[in-house]
């Protein structure tokens, strides 16, 4: 089923291996540099800005080509317009098949024409059904990216698998089922509980490498999945925007109770699971989890006005990871606050100093005089910010 | 999670390109089951500096002009000064070259101090004028004093912050999501103004480097040069002055050889990617308006079938840059 070069591949990940052993320190340069002379690797981008560049290039190239196919297929057609869109997923799918075969992988050209394959069997689909029947789209999209997934181990594939096959479960109980409402969120529950456990089946069963990382993904998207069914805030403005009593407030849902345990109890679990099992990602999807519960609480109560709420979640925030700090420091196994040698999640840490400049940068006070006033009339003089920024 | 990877690390010693020490050594680490916080504590205090000064922002903004703000004034500026306290107790002294305190807090510590002691002197501003109109004046003291702290307790943040404020008071924004928001286009003194504080900023790192202070703070500056020089660069290429779009392609032209060179001399592919994608966009307008005068009524679908092998050319010109890149910070 992989169309890419299986030993590539593997060397591929064996080289992702020594590079992370030579940041630990285990292992020379020149051992490294060794090892990657000696080793055929894929073509790919393990640095997020140059991929992302490319991505974007072949966007232009893969639009261009469609571009030249609407040209030349344009004269002497009134109808059979709708055809243009598969044979835009027919130039997805060749582009797809040639980089692939020339050993591109996660390289960003790839990238573009995989993603713009699933997005244009999406587009047919919904054009030759005049847009009507959602669920023959998702359905499309669904198997387009689970045998791109399969085809070119493209793990974004695998995530847009994911979704958009939740979402036909979604679609499906809704069209289908009479109750279908009112089960969808237990239904959503069971349904990623259910994906979590067979991904970790999958998981200790599998042999080779290569679809490992697909299905951690997607087991840690059934986590988030889960979390989001239940949440209380979800919920009820999920079920208020279908139903059509929606006014000013959403209504009050059933069980409201149950889901309010549930949003704050889930968090819990998974901060408590994750530190057990020592899982990083699961760990940072406890973190986003618990401000988002906060957030659905604040969202209908507020306790607090919210310059006090920072303030005072500032400070508690400050304390906790100030006495973690002190109780970790001098730990060297299990729990610690020693940068781990092998596994460092740096990418935080690199982007702090950018993320400082955009909340706190300071911006110009006053326009300079000469603001450009004789273009427009009134309500163009920059008042400029204040001083607090 | 560890079973592939110890798989790979298995397989590097079966293909023989590690030795049976490190293998042990590996194994022993592995096994030791290390699950650190490092990161994620870090960014507990980063967010907890971040909301604390946002909330004490907000709160002397709405309580401007009533009776509790003196007094919460004067909490701030206790709370200042018992920030600076600590941060000056374990603080090394200057040093020139790259220092950290013994623990990570008293980093943020500095970073709250700084943005603390921003808001206090813009209240001030605000409520009793000490600077009277020189509203520049309001913006440099801050940038100032940010300075003096991003080098004596050696803290990037700071240092980014100090910068900001140093365009701020030249006139123009440069935070991340300002950046292009800013009128290059109708201020055309402010696109000099730029283009002048980006050399600066150059000459700064060459300094710098020559009298080795804190050389590792290079690569802010040169990041900061090269996004406002060519963003003010790009956006004056549509000038329709005469001779003004020409004047700004040579500079473009020349600020993206220097960060050609610049890139490859400090190793940093996040200058060398945004130089490439400043100049491709350059060279686009600049072709575009050379051939702007040319009718293409007549030969319009010659030119939709030119543009794939135009991007096609372009696409094998970047990645023979990107590996020449990667081979040269290689070596």
């Amino acid at each position: 089923m992989i169309l890419l070069n299986k030993s590539k591949l593997k060397n591929s990940a064996l080289i992702d291996e020594a590079d992370s052993l030579k940041n630990a320190g285990f292992i020379g340069k020149e051992q490294l540099d060794f090892i990657k002379k000696e080793l055929p690797v894929l073509n790919s981008h393990n640095n997020i800005l140059v991929r992302i560049g490319f991505f974007l290039l072949g966007s232009f190239l893969y639009s261009s080509l469609c571009g030249v196919v609407s040209l030349l297929g344009l004269s002497g057609m009134d109808e059979s317009w709708k055809i243009f869109p598969y044979l835009f997923a027919i130039i997805g799918v060749v582009g797809s098949e040639i980089l692939t075969k020339q050993d591109y992988h996660n390289h960003g050209l790839d990238d573009a024409f995989i993603l713009g394959l699933q997005l244009n069997i999406g587009f047919a689909v919904g054009v030759s059904t005049d847009g009507d029947n959602i669920l023959a789209i998702t359905i499309a999209v669904t198997i387009a990216s689970i045998i791109s997934y399969l085809r070119y181990v493209h793990l974004l594939s695998a995530l847009v698998f994911y979704l958009a096959f939740t979402a036909t479960l979604g679609y499906a109980i809704f069209d289908f089922l009479e109750a279908g409402q009112a089960i969808l969120p237990f239904f959503m529950m069971f349904y990623g509980i259910g994906t979590y456990y067979f991904c970790r089946r999958l998981i200790s069963k599998l042999d080779e490498p290569f679809y490992y990382k697909g299905i951690v993904l997607i087991k840690n998207m059934s986590l988030i999945l889960l979390y989001f069914s239940g949440n209380y805030l979800v919920v009820r403005e999920f079920s208020a925007s279908l139903a059509d009593t929606y006014y000013e407030v959403s209504p009050e849902i059933p069980f409201a109770f149950f889901f309010w345990i549930f949003t704050f109890g889930i968090p819990v679990l998974y901060l408590f699971f994750a530190l057990k099992n020592k899982d990083r990602i699961m760990l940072w999807i406890s973190f986003a989890a618990v401000a988002f519960s906060f957030y659905s609480f604040r969202f209908y109560y507020s306790v607090l006005p919210i310059e006090i709420a920072l303030t005072l979640g500032g400070l508690v925030l400050f304390a906790i990871a100030f006495l973690s700090i002190r109780k970790l420091k001098h730990k060297e196994t299990g729990l610690t606050f020693k940068p781990d040698r092998i596994a460092n999640s740096n990418a935080f840490l690199n982007a702090e100093a950018l993320l400082i400049a955009s909340t706190f940068g300071m911006k110009p006070e006053v326009k300079s005089p000469e603001s450009p006033m004789e273009f427009g009339g009134g309500g163009f003089s920059g008042g400029g910010s204040e001083g607090n920024f | 999670m560890a079973k592939f990877e110890e798989q790979a690390t298995q397989t590097l010693f079966e293909k023989n390109f590690i030795t049976e020490e490190q293998l042990v050594q590996i194994k022993n680490y592995r096994s030791s089951g290390i699950f650190s916080l490092n990161a994620e504590l870090k960014m507990f205090l980063y967010l907890g500096v971040l909301l604390f000064t946002s909330g004490i922002g907000i709160l002397i903004y709405q309580n401007i002009d009533t009776i509790g703000h003196i007094a919460i004034l004067s909490l701030l500026l206790i709370v200042i000064v018992i920030c600076f306290y600590f941060c000056f107790k374990n603080s090394k002294g200057f040093q020139k070259s790259e220092t950290a305190f013994e623990s990570p807090v008293l980093e943020y510590l500095v970073l709250a101090a700084n943005i603390l002691t921003c808001i206090f002197i813009g209240y001030l501003q605000f409520q009793y004028k000490p600077f009277g109109t020189h509203y520049g004046l309001a913006t440099l003291v801050p940038t100032l004093v940010s300075f003096f702290c991003a080098y004596y307790f050696d803290n990037k943040s700071v240092l980014t912050i100090a910068i900001t404020g140093l365009t701020a008071y030249v006139g123009f924004s440069v935070t991340p999501q300002d950046l292009l928001k800013n009128d290059f286009y109708s201020h055309q003194d402010l696109s000099y103004s730029a283009v002048i504080l980006g050399g600066l900023l150059i000459l700064w790192t060459i300094y710098s480097s020559r009298i080795q202070l804190k050389t590792h703070f290079n690569l802010i500056y040169l990041t900061f040069a090269l996004h406002m020089i060519s963003i003010a660069s790009i956006s004056n290429l549509v000038n329709e002055h005469k001779g003004i779009w020409f004047a700004f392609s040579i500079i473009l032209a020349g600020s993206s050889f220097y960060f050609y060179k610049i890139s490859h001399e400090v190793k940093a592919i996040s200058l060398f990617v945004f130089m490439i994608i400043y100049a491709y966009i350059g060279i686009n307008i600049f072709i575009f308006r050379i051939f702007e005068n040319i009718d293409f009524s007549d030969i319009w679908v010659l030119f939709v079938m030119v543009i794939p092998a135009y991007f096609i050319g372009s696409i094998i010109l970047f990645i023979k840059l990107i590996k020449n890149f990667n081979k040269e910070i290689a070596e």
